[in-house]
């Protein structure tokens, strides 16, 4: 049986008069009585070594921004709620969709269509109604993201954006906040806690906390070869790092690591606490893969960062006015090249074509990943992933081979040197990229064989030609 | 986890989109490896990794961050250090990578 205390115990057994440190930059002092509410409510974690009547003040009385209400933000945003963070400001301006619910589990069925930040505060309050919830039903960015991270004591970048990223860790060096950052993709997680305790920007004068450009200096190129098929995420894996997202932050703040480090009544020694990088993997492909965590130690505050180091420009000023381009640091990639249009052929097109009989004898490539081409495919189509197309050529080029040897095994009767291959994709990129790459290795036989690309790729088949279509 | 490298050599980890982009996890290399040559040696094996995932990627040697030799900037990284034969590098991308499309 567990001892509740009455009412009448409760000064007795939470009111021990000792001074409570400043939570930080939420002034005020923290020391007081604990409600019988919040007794009850928290006596779980209260009484874990370490945190303590006093931990459980500072949670009460910081205030924690989370940034993304998806897939990071649901899980984080519950246990930070559920631990009595005394105010909460939540940023997002998605709403709520179908496809969001097997991983934001903030979210209801009965809340599709409800701005995101609407949707989890209302979960929210129905775990916990003490914590105070600040909607901001909009997205983040250069002009107002000082402004609202200047309210709150701790930050938590949940967003899935690399430009978005660069700038919360930015103003969380500028302004002095800690962040924890976490990211996940497919079957990939990372977290990492950054700048904490948070140093003024371009003190190097012993070992300090990296920020996220300490670790991640420059953003893929545009240009990467990413493949349309890349995107999907596991609602395990992503939730995994939103659950250990909280957990980072609330040591924090219960440790009063929040608090900048020009405080000099904050003994040195935290400052050595070692940066951690976690790397949460999974593995679908082989039936038997292990997951794998790897918590990696990394370097502290570099000495050129661009944005901590010594001779960092950046500014509240210059960020608020354009300087540095976010959106043009991580662009999105533009394609490289346009295939001449005798290298091309709408959907519709080639449809049309098919239909008349016009190419009897063809290779159709289709180069999405084969979990999207197990949706559905084109009649005749052959599933050579743009992955594996791109290895196989760099292959072929390193160590020699028929370039033919690229495509899929066919009946040798069916196809001749000027045999047409038409080459299609999610979208219509890696298809361009495709036949560059086919015509580089000369598989059009000299110009004998056409290459051509389906505009569009299999979302245009689906616009264009089958309303149907799976497409995902 | 991890099988132990075949003698005279270490394994390299690829995390996220170096995996994709190598289509494999892991994979053993002959050392010993001066670090100043891990991205040449990959480069030579897998055409365009070096642009598009390595030089955005964060390097560990046996679980600790390594500073990459030979920065564009001309910064010093860690020259000295040399792979040797049972280490384990890892190559870690930046999540989350935007899809294009």
């Amino acid at each position: 049986m567990t001892q509740r205390p009455g009412p009448n115990s409760v000064s007795a057994h939470v009111d021990n008069g000792e001074d409570v440190p400043d939570s930080g930059t939420s002034g005020a002092s923290v020391s007081r009585r604990l409600t019988e509410e919040e007794f009850d409510r928290y006596s779980r974690q209260m009484i874990v070594p370490g945190v303590g009547k006093d931990g459980q003040l500072r949670l009460i009385n910081s205030r924690v921004l989370i940034i993304g209400a998806g897939g990071l933000g649901c899980p984080a945003a519950q246990y930070i709620a559920g631990a009595g963070v005394g105010t909460i400001g939540i940023v997002d301006g998605d709403v709520v969709e179908v496809s969001n619910l097997h991983r934001q589990v903030g979210h209801a069925a009965s809340r599709i269509g409800m701005k995101k930040v609407d949707s989890l505060i209302t979960h929210l309050r129905g775990l916990n109604t003490l914590p105070t919830y600040v909607p901001y039903t909009f997205h983040i960015n250069p002009q107002n993201a000082a402004d609202i991270i200047s309210r709150y004591d701790l930050v938590m970048d949940c967003t899935d954006n690399p430009a978005t990223r660069y700038l919360i860790s930015d103003i969380c060096v500028l302004l002095c906040k800690p962040l924890v950052s976490a990211a996940s993709v497919q079957k990939s997680g990372q977290l990492i806690v950054l700048n904490c305790p948070p140093t003024p920007q371009g003190r190097l004068d012993r070992q300090y906390a990296p920020c996220y450009r300490c670790c991640f200096k420059k953003p893929p190129p545009p240009s990467s070869m990413l493949s349309c098929g890349e995107a999907g995420i596991m609602g395990p894996v992503v939730g995994m790092m939103g659950v250990a997202q909280a957990g980072e932050a609330i040591k924090i703040l219960i440790s009063a690591l929040h608090i900048p480090s020009q405080d000099h009544s904050i003994p040195l020694e935290r400052n050595l606490a070692q940066p951690t990088l976690l790397v949460y993997t999974y593995e679908l492909e082989n039936a038997v893969g292990p997951y794998s965590f790897r918590a990696l130690k990394m370097a502290g505050r570099k000495k050129n960062c661009f944005a901590c180091g010594e001779n960092s420009t950046l500014t509240l000023e210059g960020i608020q006015s354009g300087t540095p381009n976010y959106e043009q640091f991580c662009s999105l990639p533009s394609p490289n090249f346009t295939l001449p249009p005798d290298e091309r052929i709408t959907a519709s097109a080639y449809h049309g074509a098919r239909n008349r009989g016009e190419i009897p004898n063809h290779l159709l490539l289709d180069t999405r990943e084969k979990e999207h081409f197990s949706f559905g495919s084109i009649d005749g189509a052959v599933n050579v992933p743009f992955g594996k197309l791109l290895t196989k050529a760099a292959a072929i080029k390193r160590e020699g081979g028929a370039a033919s040897d690229i495509l899929p095994p066919v009946e040798e009767s069916d196809v001749a040197e000027d045999t047409p291959i038409f080459v299609v994709c999610r979208r219509g990129l890696d298809s361009q990229e495709a036949v560059e790459k086919l015509k580089e290795l000369g598989v059009n036989n000299g110009g004998k064989r056409r290459i051509v690309d389906i505009v569009g790729g299999m979302k245009a088949w689906k616009d264009e030609v089958d309303p149907a279509f799976p497409w995902v | 986890m991890t099988s132990k490298p075949p003698k005279g050599h270490f394994n390299i980890l690829y995390f996220a989109r170096a995996g994709s982009f190598t289509t494999k996890n892991v994979e053993a290399l002959p050392a010993p490896l001066p670090l100043s040559k891990l991205f040449a040696t990959l480069e030579e094996r897998y055409q365009g990794i070096k642009e598009t995932v390595l030089d955005n990627s964060l390097v560990t040697v046996n679980l600790n961050y390594v500073d990459m030799p030979g920065g564009e900037d001309g910064e010093t990284g860690d020259e000295e250090i040399v792979i040797q034969e049972g280490d384990e590098v890892a190559i870690i991308p930046p999540l989350p990578w935007k899809c294009v499309m």
